[in-house]
């Protein structure tokens, strides 16, 4: 079956997302979980902030989660030639494990409503002379959920 | 630890704004040779300095202190993002109280302008990184509108403090922002859009600028400086954030807004005051919205009451808590490294009865509030004996 070959994806800076092969699957995050204690981190740590125990462990969280707050920012997205007037959203997003993710949204001003579910996805920023796409991890309104 | 045994000698400013065609260096010898002189000293009588900026420059603190001469004197460099200059004055404080310093020197100065034009934040924040995406201004929006949604706070609360301030810069010689007419809540809501709900005229220009200011035992300054208002420093605080569940990691600006309210607590204790002995204020108004947080946050009304205070204008000059009445970062202006330092130079200038126009009415008590990067917070409280 042959399937278009998907430009190779590099992220922004190395230790915080997935890029999975597929590209209609979601990325996530890469966490941890305290040994010790549970809670969970984005992105990882060794030491729990919470109860200072050593070795957390490993775990990918997300893709989904509810906004908490966000804002439409009126200046181009840093990375991108985008005109002033065009402006990106940015918003805090909960996860259900716990961590507040703060990131640019996808999606047009007025998108946007506090308490929304969100679902992670990667966005390209540029791309590099050797032909890969520069990405990074944001959050958009998740259809999955939108009526439920 | 209670300092009080503390008083300020000298304090001096350099007016903020863009200062093309002048260096760092030549700034924070004007803002160095303006508190020497209002202290009646010079370096000889300084035993230790310590010198703040945020541009990322190795060892220009010792450099700048070289323009007033070579003395030998110990010189430690101090940052901690906008928080820097207050967090100088707070180690030349405890220089003093351990008895180690007689006179110690805290001067700030930056020229943020050309970090502005370079496209830099500040020092380790890069074009290929995860935390430079977000601009500071995105995150204060960020809280604004959850505010909005918890509080049913309006735009116009934003734009009313924002105007305010620039209406107390434009009775402050040293402020950035002079306006030439009354500006209103009107304008300040029809300025250029920055990041939902805030506009440019609710945020702090990137100025340049220095400030300074020298402490010394209180014998001392009676000695040297007979008949003037004793200025005590009562207590300064410093803190880091504590863990919160939700903690946000990543970002230029993070951190809790507890952290304020903890940092205040500690400064309230160690001079043995509250709030309500406060007759003036000033807060880290990089954007207006957080200027209403903090109105809660440093004890000044009962959280879900700061929109009342505003509405009743209880913190303009002429009301019961006057809040940044050199117009704070949003019309004195934001440097960086000096700005903490600009309060300090405000609230002596105030405590000493020398504020001529916009004068707080028999002001005896002053506190001083930054944090710096969201991850930092420091709070000083400075009387009038």
């Amino acid at each position: 079956m042959p399937e278009p070959v998907p430009r190779r994806r590099t992220p922004i800076e190395p230790g915080f997302f997935t890029i999975p092969d597929d590209p209609a699957e979601p990325p996530r995050l890469l966490g941890s979980r305290c040994r010790a204690c549970g809670e969970h981190f984005f992105p990882r740590r060794v030491v729990c902030a919470r109860c200072l125990a050593q070795g957390c462990e490993d775990v990918l969280l997300g893709p989904r989660g509810t906004l908490w707050t966000f804002t439409w920012v009126h200046v181009p997205f840093f990375g991108q030639k985008k005109s002033a007037a065009a402006g990106y959203g940015v918003g805090q997003v909960d996860l259900p494990e716990g961590p507040r993710i703060q990131a640019a949204l996808s999606g047009a001003q007025g998108d946007f409503a506090i308490g929304m579910p969100m679902t992670l996805e990667l966005e390209t920023l540029r791309e590099t002379p050797e032909g890969e796409h520069v990405v990074i991890h944001r959050f958009r309104p998740d259809p999955a959920k939108e009526g439920a | 630890m209670k300092l009080g045994d503390v008083a300020v000698l000298g304090v001096g400013q350099v007016r903020f704004g863009v200062h093309r065609g002048r260096t760092s260096l030549e700034l924070a010898r004007e803002a160095g040779v303006l508190a020497l002189a209002d202290a009646g000293i010079d370096l000889r009588s300084v035993n230790e300095a310590f010198v703040g900026y945020i541009q990322p420059a190795p060892m220009l603190g010792i450099r700048a202190m070289k323009e007033f001469g070579l003395t030998g004197l110990p010189v430690t460099h101090v940052e901690n993002a906008s928080a820097t200059g207050l967090v100088a004055f707070r180690e030349a404080a405890h220089a003093v109280a351990s008895g180690r310093a007689p006179v110690a020197l805290a001067l700030g100065f930056d020229k943020m302008s050309e970090l502005a034009r370079g496209g830099q934040a500040g020092r380790g924040i890069g074009r290929d990184s995860i935390d430079s995406v977000i601009l500071p201004a995105a995150y204060f929006a960020l809280w604004a509108t959850r505010r909005m949604h918890e509080r049913g706070t309006k735009p116009e609360h934003f734009a009313k403090i924002a105007a305010k301030n620039w209406n107390h810069g434009a009775l402050c010689p040293v402020a950035d922002r002079q306006a030439d007419h009354r500006v209103t809540a009107e304008e300040v809501l029809a300025s250029a859009k920055i990041a939902e709900p805030l506009t440019a005229m609710m945020a702090c220009p990137a100025d340049d600028g220095a400030a300074c200011a020298i402490l010394a035992a209180p014998e001392l300054v009676r000695t040297l400086r007979p008949g003037r208002p004793l200025v005590r420093v009562l207590a300064s605080a410093l803190q880091t954030e504590t863990y919160t569940p939700g903690h946000t990691f990543v970002g230029p600006v993070v951190g809790p807004a507890t952290m304020s309210r903890d940092t205040a607590q500690e400064a309230y204790r160690d001079a043995g005051l509250g709030p309500e002995d406060v007759d003036l204020a000033f807060c880290h108004d990089a954007f207006a919205n957080e200027e209403l947080e903090y109105y809660e946050l440093l004890g000044f009304c009962a959280e879900g009451e700061a929109e009342k205070l505003v509405e009743e204008e209880q913190t303009s000059l002429g009301g019961r808590i006057p809040f940044n009445t050199d117009g704070g970062l949003i019309a004195r202006g934001h440097p960086g490294g000096p700005t903490g330092l600009a309060q300090i130079h405000e609230l002596v200038v105030q405590l000493r009865g020398e504020a001529g126009r916009r004068q707080v009415e028999d002001a005896r008590v002053g506190l001083a509030h930054l944090v710096g990067g969201g991850s930092v917070c420091t709070v000083s409280l400075l009387a009038r004996d």
